[in-house]
């Protein structure tokens, strides 16, 4: 009988393995399919049941982010709360159960959210094994709070108030300012949101990133670089007679005017037209043209910024179809060249770098709960967009725009600043204001963009804007 | 011992201190901990022979059960108290198994000699629900209410059974092993000694058909086969039982809609996943939401399940615990098992071998039954899982299981003391 009892014992301890077996297929093979499964509510449910992880900024003590408890008669839930509100709102985003998630909020989820990933500290596997207090990690930005706070004044005192700045730090690619106007208030989104959505002036669009705009003059920095790449030298002679016909295409410079025999550094200080337009056509050509915008990030998604960027666009034809036309448009930034603030900042700064594009960043650190660094992602620089010694003389010549284009109000104390205007036909209405900068010229600390949808000239809108900014920051900074 | 009530203790301190729970009155862990543990004295004091892990193993399962009742219906309107009520109910389980083992510590052959009046008032038990007394709770008829206490007489006509088939078997195992004839190449046993068998049998199994009890009904189609199996040695019972199994499957299925339901919800739940097949897919978003090591105690939503804190309360240990956890429960019923299969092979006659092999083929079949059906690897029928799940029939008839578990244990162990001091004194 006991061969029977002991067969018997090995048939029960079969049927647990197959118990441990059909767990272990629950748990662990078809968890994430589960957890995704759109009859299962847990996961929203359980968002709102603990603390997401705070979202500081740069200076690492400014919450821009913070979940807060409030009792109901099913449990505890969190709300999440956004202390500064507006200027902030497009780069830390929206936690809303409705709504979705934008900005930080979505890009850095896996670090914020509680439940999302594996354990990271032993306290961490701690506290889920005792199913104790879980509250995200913490994300620590690199966003510089009074800089982007005043960028935002700024942008909304502007004549239009719509526009975007963006400020990084050329070396490390870390980004100091992004902001947007209009903005809206992300607290209470879930009451807002159809107002918002509706308004005709897009509150909900990052206009830094997520809008595209023809660039107008600051685009001149590109085909300076390709002419100066191909042979063109900054004294070089150039004759301007005001206009340069084409087939089919005529280019006038800006209000009509004609400068004569110019230095090609006086042309780009002048924002000459009929200069650029030349030299793109009988010397640079639209292949060479090209290929400096797609070096210095145009076409490129960003796919590793947390944040969603618009890639910027030379022209939907390639190179060797473009009339003679198109070529002489895209050198001073018209046609269909399109990109954003975004864009441009870097560029900016990649001319600042000694001609090295650094990958930006927005994210400094992600911390646990009681401080543990867990990444602390390190400046990388993605590709080389110009030789050294041109980037030197393309610094050179931006820092003539200011000097030689008696630009007096970006001129900061003690300092060299570099920098390039942009005045771009829109289509309707006044042109959009551009202005690109960086200071110091000979050792960069920030790098900058500022545009101002329908702002008019360049030197009135963006301008006086940025100049303000790069005071405040270089200021701040001593 | 100790081990099984610090673990106990630990778990109520997560809870009280991770979801900041009002604590249930400290009084009251006190009097389960005294409890068990003069219990566990009792039994060691009264029966110093007897397998030594069954009761921590019991007090490590108990204290489990209360820590999981209490996490899930401390905040829920009008079950406060649950995790209370299985207490007390906890204390009068071990208060019959101690009146058990002091009533029959010497001789508990004496059951044996009831084995007809028990099988008949097994049966009588079952059909008790069917008496103005009885009333429907989940659409099946399993309860009786006695005035101030309802009960579900199941829970222990089922260990009643068990005694009869052990002492019967024991009794006839020879008679039956010998075959008579055959009949398509099976050898069958004769009619005349299995008779009484099948009458049990077919009786206890036909009225718990019609109460809609499809888990008691397994279990009582299952352990009396593994006990003849185990009587007999004759493979041909099994196939037997096997064959009347899926005839009576399918008639059941033909002939019942809710059993028809079952099926469909276990093949199919995402046909009805707000309806039929809610309460195992929120078990299975639970268990899966678990993960390896669990969401922590009181951190996951096993509160979604219908009737979690009885039959589901594994998807709620397996969510919270995580696949590590639960695994761990399920070693700690497996001991329970390998120890009651020692006890089994240890034991010295017929009748004590079946008795304990077929109260451990029923703690192992249950706990397997109710485990696979809330982890959907069979249909799922409502059976509890012994001494964790709210249920106070059911946790008393399990100490009454672990009674007579203990009571056959002593016997063999006293047994092997004897002849080791026989030995001794032979060699001196």
């Amino acid at each position: 009988m006991n061969t029977h009892l002991r067969r018997s014992f090995y048939l029960f301890v079969a049927g647990f393995v197959g118990l441990v077996l059909m767990l272990a297929y629950w748990q662990v093979y078809s968890r994430e399919a589960l957890a995704n499964n759109p009859e299962n509510g847990f996961q929203t449910q359980r968002s709102i049941s603990s603390p997401r992880g705070l979202i500081l900024a740069g200076d690492g003590e400014t919450v821009l982010a913070k979940s807060i408890k409030r009792p109901t008669p099913r449990g505890p839930v969190y709300d999440r709360v956004y202390p500064l509100g507006e200027p902030f709102s497009n780069v830390v985003g929206y936690w809303s159960t409705r709504y979705g998630a934008t900005g930080i909020e979505i890009g850095n989820n896996s670090d914020l959210s509680s439940i999302a990933g594996e354990p990271e500290t032993l306290d961490d596997l701690i506290n889920r094994a005792t199913g104790g207090p879980q509250p995200g990690n913490n994300v620590v930005l690199t966003i510089d709070p009074e800089l982007q706070e005043l960028a935002y004044q700024e942008l909304s005192a502007s004549s239009t108030g719509r526009g975007s700045v963006v400020a990084l730090n050329p070396q490390t690619g870390e980004i100091l300012a992004m902001a947007t106007s209009p903005s809206f208030d992300p607290n209470n989104i879930d009451e807002n949101y159809p107002d918002l959505a509706n308004d005709e002036d897009a509150p909900l669009v990052d206009r830094a990133t997520q809008s595209l705009y023809p660039p107008g003059s600051v685009f001149k920095v590109i085909t300076a670089a390709a002419a100066l790449e191909a042979g063109v030298s900054p004294e070089e002679k150039f004759f301007d007679s005001g206009a340069y016909e084409l087939p089919g295409y005529t280019v006038h410079n800006f209000q009509g005017k004609d400068y004569g025999e110019v230095t090609f550094t006086r042309a780009l200080a002048y924002s000459i037209n009929v200069v650029f337009a030349k030299i793109a056509v009988t010397i640079v050509g639209a292949d060479r043209l090209t290929e400096m915008a797609l070096n210095f990030g145009f076409g490129d998604p960003y796919d590793d910024f947390p944040i969603p960027v618009s890639g910027s666009s030379v022209n939907s034809l390639p190179p060797d179809q473009w009339t003679t036309g198109t070529l002489a448009q895209t050198a001073f930034g018209q046609g269909e060249v399109q990109t954003n603030s975004f864009e441009m900042a870097l560029i900016a700064a990649a001319i600042a770098n000694d001609g090295k594009m650094v990958e930006p960043r927005i994210v400094r650190e992600v911390r646990s709960p009681d401080g543990i660094i867990l990444d602390r992602p390190t400046p990388s620089i993605t590709r080389r967009a110009l030789p050294a010694d041109t980037a030197a003389t393309l610094n050179e010549m931006m820092q003539q725009v200011i000097i030689q284009g008696g630009l007096t109000e970006a001129e900061i104390e003690g300092i060299k600043v570099a920098g390039k205007t942009g005045t771009a036909e829109s289509g309707n209405g006044l042109p959009h204001s551009w202005w690109i900068t960086f200071a110091p010229a000979d050792d960069p600390k920030i790098a900058m963009c500022v545009m101002i949808e329908n702002g008019g000239r360049a030197d009135k809108g963006a301008l006086p804007i940025a100049a303000r900014l790069m005071r405040a920051y270089l200021e701040e900074g001593e | 011992m100790i081990l099984a009530l610090l673990v106990t203790t630990l778990g109520f301190a997560t809870l009280i201190f991770a979801q900041e729970a009002t604590s249930p009155p400290l009084v009251y862990g006190a009097y389960y901990a005294g409890t068990l543990f003069l219990l566990y004295l009792g039994v060691r004091l009264l029966l110093p022979h007897s397998d030594a892990l069954l009761l921590p193993i019991v007090t490590l399962l108990t204290g489990l059960g209360l820590v999981m009742i209490f996490r899930l219906t401390y905040d829920v309107e009008g079950a406060e108290e649950l995790a209370l009520t299985q207490a007390v109910w906890i204390l009068i389980g071990s208060g019959a198994m101690f009146v058990l083992v002091l009533f029959f510590r010497n001789n508990y052959d004496r059951l044996f000699d009831y084995k007809y009046l028990l099988a008949i008032a097994a049966v009588f038990l079952i059909a008790s629900t069917f008496t103005p007394l009885g009333y429907t709770v989940n659409g099946a008829r399993l309860w009786v209410d006695l005035g101030p206490v309802n009960f579900q007489p199941s829970e222990f006509a089922r260990i009643a059974l068990v005694v009869f088939f052990a002492g019967y078997l024991a009794e006839k195992r020879d008679v039956m092993a010998a075959t008579s004839r055959s009949f398509l190449g099976v050898e069958l046993p004769a009619i005349k000694y299995f008779g009484p068998v099948a009458l049990v049998w077919a009786a206890s199994l036909g009225l718990l058909v019609f109460e809609k009890d499809l888990g008691s009904s397994l279990l009582f189609f299952a352990v009396p086969l593994l006990m003849l199996y185990a009587a007999t040695g004759r493979t041909a019972y099994v196939l037997l039982g096997g064959v009347l199994f899926s005839i009576g499957s399918f008639v059941t299925f033909l002939l019942f809609d809710h059993v028809q339901l079952r099926v469909q919800s276990w093949l199919d739940p995402w046909k009805d996943p707000d309806g039929t097949g809610f309460q195992i897919l929120q078990s299975v978003f639970n268990i899966a939401d678990g993960g390896l090591l669990g969401t922590g105690l009181g951190a996951g939503f096993s509160q979604t399940i219908p009737e979690v804190e009885t039959d589901f309360v594994f998807s709620a240990i397996a969510s919270e615990l995580g696949l590590l956890g639960a695994t761990a429960v399920l070693l700690a019923f497996l001991a329970f098992t390998y120890r009651g299969t020692k006890i089994a092979l240890l034991a010295e006659d017929d009748a004590s071998k079946l008795l304990a092999f077929g109260l451990t083929a029923m703690f192992a079949l249950q706990t397997l039954i109710i485990v696979g059906g809330v982890t959907k690897a069979i249909p799922l029928t409502g059976i509890t899982l012994p001494f964790v799940s709210y249920g106070g029939s059911s946790v008393v008839g399990n100490f009454l299981l672990t009674g007579l578990l203990l009571l056959v244990s002593e016997r063999a162990g006293r047994r092997e003391v004897e002849g080791l001091a026989y030995a001794d004194g032979r060699a001196s």
